[in-house]
């Protein structure tokens, strides 16, 4: 698994004509009208090489010194110092999931069972309602649990558990007992060929548990002061790791342990006419469209990145919309019911009369998440584009 | 130079004719059957056990070895097109485990059905699906069996409900379609297969209660390769004999590299299960030699050393040719003639699976539901809609 990860990642770092042409065919589907596009025969040429692009390219954030000394890592090596630190800083901390001992099929957990012992760091058997429920009970007995599902569309045997237990403890005994040292780590997102069953992205499912917190990093330096505050956090946690970003997103990340708060949105790029927002990998996406709209349309973009899913960031999002009277929510979940719902009403009853323009959400379609048609059923930057076009000029 | 090459060309069509002579000479001295002594299988709670010698016909002999090398050799094919990048996503594959699709093919109906996990090209192929249209489902076109939009864990065909990508999602679904056989008394039963890593699913107990409370026609199979993915079996499971695992529910452990054996076993449960007493569980001892997917090299938990024994000792292909070519019941040359028309299916199959055209991009919005008119699919903003036909 992690080697096509690599040798994909590896392809899709060049940026050629495969984008251009993609990118014609694509502007061909915007409109409402019923459009007669077949994959003609001798595109068959060049699929290879259209197909080996990815649609995103990582932004690395500039160095952060405030935290120590820095080392170049990409996620999953910065996961993997995120739990090692946890590991030495909290003795009952213990690493558990299908196959963590040998490092993870996405070497997150390189090197940690030699370093702590095979009593903290151990592998489960094939039993996702099985681990999350036997984390829970770690949880509750004080010690602290991560746990690690080995692909996010994996979780929903253990969602039985998550919801109507982990949710539900603390409040249900009043806060006698709570599993607030869970922390359940999953691999999230399109990785350009898991088909219906390695890319799906569930946090729109967990939005509607009050009791757990979700969170979805964009970066290395993200993922890990996230990941130490959802580990340090008296809630239970679910930590998304966009798969695609394991090995394409590299950056400088602080060596000694940092958190990065959660409930709170960032806002990477200050705008004044139109606010964007996504997380995980999207957010890259975003990026690159608010520069193209810079350059071809004159419109200055606010980009935010929401982090945590639940609880959210109501105000930094709202404030932002009262600044452009504009917003725009993208992500590669399915449109009906996706997490961008949730925003758009909410930002709708704050900020009704500062909308200039209905709020547009560039999202998945609402079917399973296709094996041959992945690239026309993301949401790039070109669908992306076209939406706030059409915002603009509403 | 002319009086070689017409020599040369003579004894060369010379040589084309003289096959077929000689296999009609050839076939008056083959013997019609022959019986061979298969390992005992180990049983839980069951006072029968399945017989401890099989019989063979020639003509049985022939087809298993038939199949068997086509799958073994549409798997080394499937393998070389994901090298090329030709096939991509996830393709797990079936080779060295060729003897219990077979196998359980032989011991069952047609009309039988069958509900296997994701490595599932070999059961695809014996329930009777060419192998183009497999092949064309792997390469994600619209020849494929699953229209291109399956891939390789998702096929499908008459009677045989896939191809599941969820790890012991396909366990309740194969009680259902058990309960279904016996709902519509049409005497069929279901093959339920999962690996040795599904077995540590809660779902496959919760189906082993319903299906023995209810007296299920269905025979739950675990294929038991030594590794879930990188996981060998003593790592994963507190107790490695498969077939106790049902505990209240008869087990019977086969040695799934042995054509016969599988069959023999197969036909024992069926009759069993068609008798109306309830489900059997079948352990299959197999082995596979490619890793769990295309990412694995297959190495890192096991040696090659492990790998080459069982090719050498016990590959099924090998211990049918062998059976059969010491028992009289084929030559080599029959064979090996077997193996070049294989080849040639394959190859065939594979230019069909790379120059077929990818489904047409309408098909991303359609088969959502069923038979709802046609309506249009929310998509990535609220100008972009795609019409959905079911």
């Amino acid at each position: 698994m992690a080697a096509a990860v690599v040798a994909s990642t590896a392809r899709w770092v060049r940026v050629r004509a495969g984008v251009v042409e993609a990118a014609r065919l694509r502007c061909q589907l915007g409109g409402s009208r019923f459009g007669r596009l077949f994959l003609l025969p001798s595109a068959a040429g060049d699929v290879a090489q259209r197909r080996h692009v990815a649609h995103f390219t990582f932004h690395p954030d500039p160095e952060n010194r405030k935290y120590g000394q820095t080392q170049k890592m990409n996620l999953f090596q910065s996961i993997t110092s995120a739990l090692d630190n946890s590991l030495a800083k909290d003795p009952t901390a213990v690493i558990f999931g299908e196959d963590v001992a040998f490092g993870g099929v996405f070497r997150c957990t390189v090197g940690l069972r030699d370093k702590y012992g095979k009593d903290r760091v151990f592998n489960t058997p094939l039993c996702e309602q099985g681990i999350v429920g036997f984390g829970i009970g770690v949880a509750v007995n004080g010690a602290t649990a991560i746990a690690e599902i080995q692909f996010a569309d994996y979780i929903f045997p253990a969602f039985d558990q998550i919801v109507n237990e982990a949710a539900k403890y603390r409040y249900r005994s009043g806060d006698l007992f709570n599993c607030g040292g869970l922390t359940i780590r999953a691999p999230w997102g399109c990785v350009g060929h898991g088909a219906l069953y390695h890319s799906q992205c569930p946090e729109a499912f967990f939005a509607h548990c009050p009791g757990i917190k979700i969170v979805v990093p964009r970066s290395p330096f993200q993922a890990k002061g996230l990941l130490l505050s959802c580990i340090e956090d008296k809630n239970p946690c679910i930590f998304f790791e966009p798969k695609i970003l394991y090995r394409a997103a590299v950056e400088q990340v602080p060596v000694e342990p940092y958190y990065i708060p959660l409930s709170q949105a960032e806002v990477l790029q200050e705008g004044s006419d139109v606010t964007l927002v996504a997380w995980g990998t999207q957010v890259h996406v975003i990026r690159e469209v608010a520069s193209m709209a810079r350059e071809k349309l004159g419109v200055s973009c606010e980009v935010i990145d929401l982090k945590t899913i639940l609880p959210w960031d109501i105000d930094t999002v709202c404030k932002s919309v009262a600044k452009t009277g504009r917003l725009m929510i993208s992500h590669e979940a399915p449109l009906t019911g996706g997490f961008a719902s949730e925003i758009s009403s909410t930002v709708q009853e704050e900020c009704f009369l500062n909308l200039e323009a209905p709020i547009s959400r560039v999202c998945g379609y609402d079917t399973p998440f296709p094996h041959i048609f992945e690239t026309f059923y993301i949401p790039d930057k070109w669908k992306c584009y076209d939406a706030l076009r059409k915002m603009i000029n509403y | 130079m002319r009086k070689m090459l017409a020599v040369v060309s003579r004894v060369l069509t010379g040589a084309s004719q003289k096959p077929a002579g000689r296999v009609l000479l050839a076939a008056r001295n083959f013997a019609n059957d022959a019986s061979f002594d298969i390992k005992k299988c180990d049983v839980h709670r069951l006072e029968d056990e399945p017989p401890t010698t099989a019989v063979l016909t020639r003509e049985e002999g022939l087809k298993y070895y038939k199949i068997m090398q086509t799958v073994r050799r549409m798997e080394l094919k499937a393998d070389q097109l994901y090298k090329q990048k030709i096939i991509r996503g996830f393709c797990h594959l079936y080779d060295g485990q060729e003897a219990c699709c077979v196998g359980l093919e032989a011991g069952i109906n047609p009309t039988d059905h069958v509900i296997t996990a994701y490595r599932a090209h070999g059961f695809t192929y014996t329930r009777g699906l060419p192998v183009r249209e497999i092949l064309a489902e792997l390469t994600g076109r619209r020849g494929g069996c699953a229209k291109g939009k399956g891939g390789s864990m998702h096929m499908y065909a008459k009677n045989f409900y896939g191809g599941n990508g969820i790890v012991g999602a396909q366990v309740p679904l194969g009680a259902g379609i058990a309960l279904a056989c016996k709902y519509n008394e049409k005497d069929e039963i279901c093959l339920t297969l999962y690996g040795d890593g599904a077995a540590n699913q809660g779902q496959i107990f919760e189906t082993y209660n319903m299906a023995a409370l209810w007296k299920l026609p269905c025979i739950f199979i675990c294929e038991n390769n030594r590794y879930g993915m990188g996981t060998s079996v003593e790592r994963a499971a507190a107790s490695t004999d498969y077939y106790k695992r049902g505990d209240f529910i008869p087990g019977i452990r086969v040695d799934g590299m042995d054509v016969l054996c599988v069959r023999e076993a197969t036909k024992f449960a069926a009759a069993y299960c068609r008798s109306g007493k309830g489900p059997m569980l079948m352990e299959l001892q197999t082995y596979r030699y490619h890793g769990h997917s295309m990412s694995d090299p297959g190495v890192s938990y096991r040696t090659r050393e492990e790998i080459q024994e069982v090719r050498s000792k016990s590959d099924p292909i090998m211990l049918l040719k062998d059976r059969m070519v010491n028992n009289n019941l084929a030559s080599i040359e029959e064979l090996k003639e077997i193996d070049v028309e294989v080849r040639k299916e394959i190859e065939d199959a594979a230019q069909f699976a790379t120059a077929d055209p990818e489904p047409p991009l309408e098909e991303l919005g359609n088969h959502i539901y069923c038979r709802e008119p046609p309506f249009e699919v929310r998509g990535a903003n609220q100008w972009i809609k795609y019409k959905s036909v079911s």
